[in-house]
């Protein structure tokens, strides 16, 4: 047994696929493939893999990617565009937190609720010091 | 293509965009990866045309698409957290629904997700050989590795993809 036929041709056999070995390797190659069963059916396996990487379609870019890309300034425009969206995110919220700062005041039932103290004082209040106080607390001006 | 026979920026970007899409999908996987590595492959294409040699220009093209994908795994492998394509769900393409869906795309898609698992340096000379139809020597003088470890590289990329495949 020669030394080519005693170790396996592994990366040999993808070379010799490629054509990628020089005609003296190509020769020892085949004189070991001729005689080793495992190597001649890992090379059938590594050629049919190869033909199917060979074989893929070109993949096409998303619809308008290409030609947002062939605008001179903008070789960057869909980093651009994630930064605007949250720029503009950004300002949706500040804006209606501005929103809510601003309503918040003006609709706001004050007055109701200062009656409702000074009443809920005045009739939990009598038999205290300070009951004495009460009809003055519960004045006129404050009706709902 | 200008007259001295060096590209503009937008002509590359305008005649070779569908190649570069390709090659950086084939490397990626993913629509997403693949427009932002084209976009880096651009910002690099203008920084480089200044020293281009007339000659094969999808060649430069894949070197450049090759390199700067590596650069990209190598600074996502320094932080971890980004290694958002190793999660299972991005590594099978994106699907039409099972009543549209050609034989063919199957196999596309069943091709693409083993090449997905390939380690890339492995990925990046299998896209470059098969992909692309560079040379060992052209694989080795763009990744700057020598030709054995291209020829090694290629064959266990190869030998992993037979695995996967069943």
């Amino acid at each position: 047994m020669s030394a080519a036929e005693a170790s396996h041709l592994d990366d040999a056999l993808s070379a010799l696929l490629d054509g990628e070995l020089s005609a003296e390797e190509e020769a020892l190659a085949r004189t070991h493939l001729a005689a080793c069963a495992a190597c001649a059916g890992e090379l059938e396996g590594l050629r049919s893999v190869r033909s199917v990487v060979r074989g893929l379609p070109p993949e096409p870019p998303p619809f308008g990617f290409l030609d947002r890309l062939s605008r001179p300034h903008h070789p960057t425009g869909r980093r651009r565009r994630r930064r605007v969206g949250l720029a503009a995110l950004a300002a949706t919220a500040t804006a209606s937190f501005g929103v809510l700062l601003l309503s918040s005041p003006a609709d706001a039932p004050v007055s109701p609720q200062m009656v409702r103290l000074v009443e809920a004082h005045a009739t939990s209040a009598s038999g205290d010091p300070i009951s004495q106080l009460a009809p003055v607390g519960v004045p006129i001006t404050f009706r709902r | 293509m200008a007259d001295g026979g060096v590209p503009t920026w937008e002509s590359v970007a305008r005649d070779h965009g569908r190649f570069i899409y390709n090659v950086a999908f084939r490397l990626t996987g993913n629509h997403d990866d693949a427009q932002d590595l084209v976009q880096e492959v651009l910002v690099r294409v203008r920084k480089g045309l200044a020293t281009f040699t007339p000659g094969s220009l999808e060649g430069w093209l894949a070197r450049i698409t090759t390199n700067a994908f590596l650069d990209e795994v190598r600074r996502r492998h320094r932080r971890p957290v980004d290694l958002l394509p190793d999660e299972p769900d991005r590594v099978v393409p994106p699907t039409r629904g099972a009543d549209v869906v050609h034989e063919e795309e199957n196999l596309s898609a069943g091709v693409q997700a083993a090449l997905r698992e390939l380690p890339p340096d492995f990925r990046a000379v299998v896209v470059m050989c098969d992909v692309v139809g560079m040379s060992y020597v052209e694989i080795g003088e763009a990744l700057d590795v020598p030709v054995g470890t291209v020829r090694s590289r290629i064959h266990r990329g190869r030998a992993q993809l037979r695995k996967s495949l069943g």
